[in-house]
């Protein structure tokens, strides 16, 4: 075995009963190769698949998983890459995450974009090429609450076809009033789903509460937003249980809202403020084992890699499992305008190309990257 | 020379193949292959057009050929009111009155709407629209799009990207046979031989994207497309033989009965 993974009894953990990983969290170290060989021609695949491709037995197969995930990504994405480039409103947090850069206990100097500022990094992206925008802030605050992000989002959408929005849970009526302002999908990462672990990693602050965030996609899409997105953030627990629970999310979400799209990302833990050790870090090998995973049992699911990734990952990883990618972020607020040191951010970026020296990289694997894959047009909300 | 003309919304077609635009690896290889496969008509998504830099759009390379007919598609749409605004936008920037109508509201299955869809072909009927619905294969939907004025209708042989042929075959084969307006198989379709057995069954025409887009050699690829349309075709005109499902009894099952009357004995 190339990475080490905690037996299930080591595992104290527990989830709510309809994202429990179990049992294949307890089966999947007994899985064989002959499971990963149905997984791999199952027509459709299913949880028990994707517990196989996850499995140590799936080792082995790397190469041919690494295939197979790059036929369908071809299939259901064509030969392209679609990008998108995230903007840090503002780094004031009231969240106590162990892990993160902006926590609220980090010294640092803190500020919210004032709306100038924001439209003149909108218009310094814009200069670029992007026409997909990712709008980010800690966790809720007075100085970036969702008045300010309705008017963010307001300025946002008239530059840039699609507006997404990574912050805090908020209520339907709250997610309403952003979809009707020009969101058009929201990205909220659970972190992890095991509760003990939750728990301990999310020190104070109305990130504690578990369940406001679990359910929080839903409320999104029941208030008119067309996409969310979902992940855990890997490294912070045990890897397989997280990624069967997540799984499971998904599903459950693409059931009860079959005209809204669910996507993937696949953040992991880097080092940042703060010196944090992942308790359960997931080398490349693994990560790249978990997405193709994904891939195969989720055919037709949106997945995106960002920045903290390195540029060899993350180009042996384009089109391979991954469609859609974020590049020349800057993670600290204003970074656009005025650059700042790469430590003040959230995380540190490993891909520091610039959009050409990417989009040459992109060309030279076959791959075609795309700017503009939606439409403003398409922002019509139900009442 | 071709006599075998395709007209389709007031225009005359040549070629019976259509290429949808998306999934290729670049714009270039898009533009060869679509050159390749002689296809005079050809799809775009609205959501991939930049209006404001039209000069580095996938647009560019397509306007450049001389007599292209480009059909903006409303594929995002996810109702009807999304696919008519999407509908006029696409007019107004191409020009075309043409519109592949596409509203699939689930983007996983990316399976067509059809409420939604006779909704929004309804509206843009008398906007002077030539309507091209991406249906599912359902021959009273066909009927019911025909009624409303639509230039041809567009019934999928498989999801979109699925590459499993002419799953919807016999469904496909109720529209052909009741038709007034020219069906056009769309979807689907993963070898050149599913578009000649399309073309063989009387379509008037195939959409393909995907099975160019993902092929290893794309540009050879809308070639034997090309070839498969017009062999499918030219097979259909030619008049297949009737398929027999068995090889005829030698002895006759019907000499015990008396012969019928006026009949030499």
């Amino acid at each position: 075995m190339t990475h080490s993974l905690p037996a299930p009894a080591a595992l104290t953990n527990s989830w709510p009963d309809d994202l429990s990983p179990l049992p294949w969290r307890t089966r999947i170290l007994h899985l064989s190769a002959r499971d990963v060989e149905d997984a791999l021609s199952a027509e459709t695949p299913n949880e028990s698949h994707l517990a196989a491709l996850l499995s140590p037995a799936a080792q082995p197969f790397l190469e041919t998983i690494a295939q197979h995930a790059q036929r369908l990504t071809v299939r259901h994405f064509g030969r392209t890459i679609a990008l998108y480039i995230p903007l840090y409103l503002s780094d004031i947090c009231s969240g106590g995450c162990i892990y993160c850069g902006f926590a609220a206990d980090r010294p640092r100097p803190r500020r919210a974009l004032a709306l100038k500022e924001i439209e003149s990094e909108l218009l310094a992206i814009k200069t670029l090429g992007f026409e997909e925008i990712l709008l980010l802030t800690g966790e809720r605050a007075p100085q970036a609450d969702v008045n300010y992000l309705e008017t963010a989002i307001h300025q946002a959408s008239h530059h840039f076809h699609r507006v997404t929005l990574e912050v805090f849970p908020m209520e339907k009526a709250e997610y309403h009033r952003l979809a009707c302002a020009g969101c058009t999908a929201v990205s909220l990462y659970q972190e992890t789903y095991q509760r003990t672990d939750y728990a301990t990693l999310h020190r104070w602050g109305p990130k504690r509460d578990y369940d406001a965030r679990l359910d929080a996609p839903s409320r999104a899409l029941d208030a008119g937003i067309r996409s969310v997105g979902l992940g855990a953030l890997w490294g912070l627990a045990d890897p397989l249980s997280d990624a069967l629970s997540l799984y499971r999310h998904v599903r459950q979400l693409q059931r009860r809202f079959w005209k809204s799209e669910i996507t993937l990302a696949f953040p992991r833990i880097r080092p940042q403020a703060g010196d944090f050790q992942p308790s359960f870090p997931v080398d490349e090998r693994l990560l790249a084992q978990i997405i193709w995973a994904f891939r195969i049992c989720l055919p037709t699911v949106s997945m995106s890699l960002s920045t903290r990734e390195s540029p060899a990952f993350r180009d042996g990883m384009a089109g391979v499992g991954i469609n859609k990618m974020s590049i020349a972020s800057r993670t600290t607020v204003g970074g656009y305008q005025t650059p700042q040191p790469a430590a003040d951010g959230q995380f540190i970026i490993h891909d520091d190309r610039d959009l050409p020296t990417f989009s040459r990289a992109l060309k030279n694997k076959g791959l075609e990257p795309i700017f503009k894959n939606w439409e403003s047009l398409y922002r019509t909300v139900p009442a | 020379m071709n006599t075998d003309i395709f007209s389709l919304g007031g225009q005359s077609f040549s070629s019976r193949l259509f290429l949808g635009t998306g999934k290729f690896a670049n714009s270039d290889l898009m533009a060869r292959s679509l050159m390749a496969s002689g296809a005079q008509l050809v799809t775009v998504a609205l959501r991939r057009f930049n209006r404001e830099t039209p000069a580095d759009d996938l647009c560019a390379p397509l306007l450049k050929i001389p007599g292209l007919c480009l059909v903006p598609n409303t594929s995002g749409a996810r109702n009807a009111e999304e696919a008519v605004q999407a509908a006029l936008l696409g007019r107004e920037l191409t020009g075309s009155s043409f519109v592949k109508l596409e509203i699939h509201p689930n983007p996983h299955h990316l399976l067509p709407d059809p409420i939604e869809t006779y909704e929004a072909a309804r509206r843009l009927v008398p906007l002077g629209f030539q309507v091209l619905p991406y249906i599912p294969a359902d021959p009273v939907l066909a009927k019911r799009l025909e009624d409303l004025g639509c230039a041809a209708v567009m019934p999928l042989g498989a999801p979109i990207g699925s590459g499993r042929g002419l799953a919807t075959l016999d469904m496909i084969r109720i529209i052909l046979a009741d038709s007034r307006i020219p069906v056009i198989v769309d979807a689907g379709l993963r070898a050149p031989s599913d578009a000649a057995q399309a073309m063989e069954m009387g379509c008037s025409a195939v959409l393909v994207n995907s099975a160019i887009a993902a092929a290893g050699e794309p540009v050879e690829m809308a070639v034997a497309f090309a070839e498969a349309v017009c062999a499918g075709r030219r097979a259909f005109r030619a008049g297949l033989m009737e398929r027999s499902a068995s090889a005829s009894a030698t002895s006759p099952l019907t000499a015990f009965l008396s012969p019928p009357a006026g009949a030499d004995a």
